[in-house]
């Protein structure tokens, strides 16, 4: 236990007192998410702010009026009325997008009672232009409402059957745990490994290339120690890293989400807890990943590219949290590592009921996973073949 | 007098990749290092491997050091056999190689309490020894410089001391003297020597004669893996010859001279 710590010791001071691996490994990571977030929420913000809805309306009426400004917001809709020789010039503004739709009624509109000659409304706006299409899309939404409410004086209710639609009233928890669900478990399995991929390399495969490695090895101390000692404090090392990237993630998703109204303070101290257990076991699974593939490489270089393709496959197992719709409910699918870790995670942001059984499992079997590759490494760190090969 | 180090008909083949194969100008897959080598060293002794490079010498030193297993034969380290008990003998060794190295990060002083918690000295004897020894090689001047930043004679006078934390009774030397500058080879052979005076079993390789001729009581000289003649200095060598003449008649008969 005493060789553990020692050997623990050391690695955490290898990285924590390099100010360079500090400042890489553990604050670049989550600066970066919050940068990248913060900018990504005001690109998004910027991109569906709708500027003011520009419409001219000749021969206006009261009901169509009346109906609009129940609707409409009249800090961002410019209406005007215009006369009939203004009709051309609006139609060029519309096709230079300067302007949004024109409506014209014809004349005589609010007199009709009736006849074969009927009054028109017609529409200009211009398709090209995504603002144009959505003003025009509303107000034609209010037209043919217009439409039925004046069929209505006319000739009295005229419909066949009455359709009315209901739904559920929208749960904002439900809606926020659905968005974060498809889009923190992936970063965060992304993250976990890219922080274990950025110190572990070198822990292992960097001694074999320096030649430190075998000075550790003349020591009385156990290999199995030697293989604990290293998971244990790089998966530590590692979890500060990806905790980094967790908080950068927490603080900029409300901005990232603002213009949905949502936040992220839905989720419980219990969430925030299952959601750590998942971080920590998974976090033991990457290291000794990590770690065996750096014990077999020969140098920093092979280790890097061997773990590059397990990151890739570790990548496509996380994006199917992206294209699910919630977590998996087949109880077996949790034995497998990563996916598990991934799908508890979708359970937990998304509420899940059955999350306790998904968490017990994916927990146990990553901590199984971890004593597996640590008796491997050990075998391995017993090897000459593997320890010493040119 | 019980052998601290007893090596028993060892023999070890290593595996060729391709380009050791192309580098040793070898067609066979695998190459025999070290071939049904025995010997003894004894306390109070430095016991001298010399051969030329490829010898088997490193190879000899690293099977004692348990770092590699033989394939055959056994070594015994105070009893201790490197095959079933590779924990103990590393506590009763110290070993020092140009493979081994120190990491650069870290200081002489970091390392050297990390190697002593590692082979378990308490904490006061390690903090006398560390003033012992840092005072003897002068480490004390760059005990807190980062290991990368060291000469590399600073640098292996460090290795050396942290080869010595725990006080080994064997201690195992692959080339010695190699890449030090002569005041700092001067400090390390009469080390050497003061370490067998105090009783311990010392093993040197060397390929070099005068090395030998110095430090060593005893010698074996080992040419392809084999060990071709081992005993004492006077006994190997008359007085009116020198080592080097003896060797070279060695490797003449073993043919790697013509």
């Amino acid at each position: 236990m005493k060789n553990i710590w020692t050997i623990f010791k050391k690695e955490w001071d290898r990285v924590i007192h390099d100010r360079r691996l500090v400042i890489s490994v553990m604050l670049l990571p989550g600066l970066m998410i919050f940068l990248i977030y913060t900018f990504m929420g005001t690109a998004i913000e910027n991109f569906t702010t709708v500027e003011t809805a520009n419409i001219a309306i000749l021969n206006d009426t009261a009901g169509f009026k009346a109906l609009y400004e129940a609707s409409e917001d009249p800090l961002v809709t410019d209406i005007e009325s215009i006369t009939a020789e203004e009709v051309v010039t609006y139609q060029e503004k519309v096709d230079n997008e300067e302007w949004h739709l024109i409506i014209v009624f014809s004349a005589g509109f609010e007199t009709y009672a009736g006849g074969v000659d009927k009054p028109g409304v017609t529409l200009y706006y211009n398709p090209n232009n995504p603002d144009s299409s959505s003003v025009f899309g509303r107000f034609q939404g209010y037209l043919i409402t217009y439409q039925n409410s004046l069929a209505f004086e006319l000739y009295g209710d005229t419909r066949y059957f009455i359709l009315e639609t209901s739904n559920t009233a929208i749960d904002p928890n439900q809606m926020m745990g659905l968005i974060f669900s498809s889009l923190l478990p992936m970063l965060t399995i992304m993250f976990l490994f890219s922080g274990a991929m950025s110190i572990g390399p070198e822990s292992i495969a960097g001694e074999k290339e320096r030649g430190t490695i075998a000075t550790l090895l003349v020591t009385p101390v156990k290999r199995s120690q030697i293989a604990i000692g290293k998971v244990l404090s790089l998966s530590v090392l590692s979890l500060l890293s990806s905790l980094s990237s967790f908080i950068g993630i927490i603080v900029s998703l409300p901005k990232m989400l603002a213009y949905e109204n949502l936040d992220a303070s839905i989720y419980a101290l219990g969430d925030y807890a299952m959601l750590l257990l998942v971080l920590f076991s998974t976090v033991f699974v990457i290291v000794g990943v990590i770690s065996i593939l750096s014990a077999y490489a020969k140098n920093l270089k092979e280790a890097g590219t061997l773990i590059t393709m397990i990151y890739l496959v570790v990548i496509i197992v996380s994006i199917s949290s992206f294209f699910s719709q919630g977590a998996q409910q087949n109880p077996l699918l949790y034995l497998i590592p990563i996916y598990s870790s991934v799908q508890t995670m979708t359970a937990i942001l998304s509420f899940d009921e059955s999350v306790l059984t998904f968490l017990m499992l994916t927990f146990a079997s990553n901590l199984l996973y971890t004593a597996i590759f640590i008796f491997i490494l050990n075998r391995m760190f017993d090897s000459e073949r593997i320890m010493f090969a040119k | 007098m019980e052998a601290a180090i007893q090596v028993t008909k060892i023999s070890k083949t290593f595996t060729l990749s391709r380009k050791q194969q192309k580098i040793e100008q070898s067609k066979t897959k695998t190459k025999v290092a070290v071939n049904d080598l025995s010997f003894e060293a004894y306390p109070h002794e430095i016991y001298g491997l010399l051969g030329p490079n490829g010898a088997g010498k490193t190879t000899t030193l690293r099977c004692i050091s348990t770092l590699i297993k033989p394939d055959m034969g056994d070594i015994l380290v105070q009893g201790k056999s490197v095959m079933k008990e590779a924990g103990d003998v590393r506590n009763a060794i110290g070993f020092l190689t140009s493979d081994m190295k120190l990491e650069d990060f870290f200081t002489p002083n970091y390392l050297f309490d990390y190697f002593s918690k590692l082979h378990g000295v308490p904490e006061d004897l390690a903090a006398k020894r560390k003033a012992a020894l840092f005072h003897k090689f002068g480490i004390d001047r760059f005990a807190e410089v980062k290991v990368g930043e060291l000469s590399s004679g600073m640098r292996q006078k460090a290795q050396l001391a942290i080869s010595l934390v725990h006080d080994p009774d064997v201690i195992i030397f692959d080339e010695p003297t190699n890449g030090l500058d002569v005041l700092t080879a001067k400090v390390v052979t009469d080390y050497l020597i003061e370490l067998k005076n105090e009783g311990k079993a010392i093993v040197v390789s060397t390929h070099i004669f005068s090395l030998v001729e110095k430090i060593c009581d005893r010698v074996g000289i080992i040419l392809n893996g084999k060990l071709k003649a081992t005993g004492l200095l006077q006994d190997l060598v008359a007085p009116e010859d020198t080592l080097e003449d003896y060797f070279f008649r060695l490797a003449q008969e073993e043919g790697d001279i013509q």
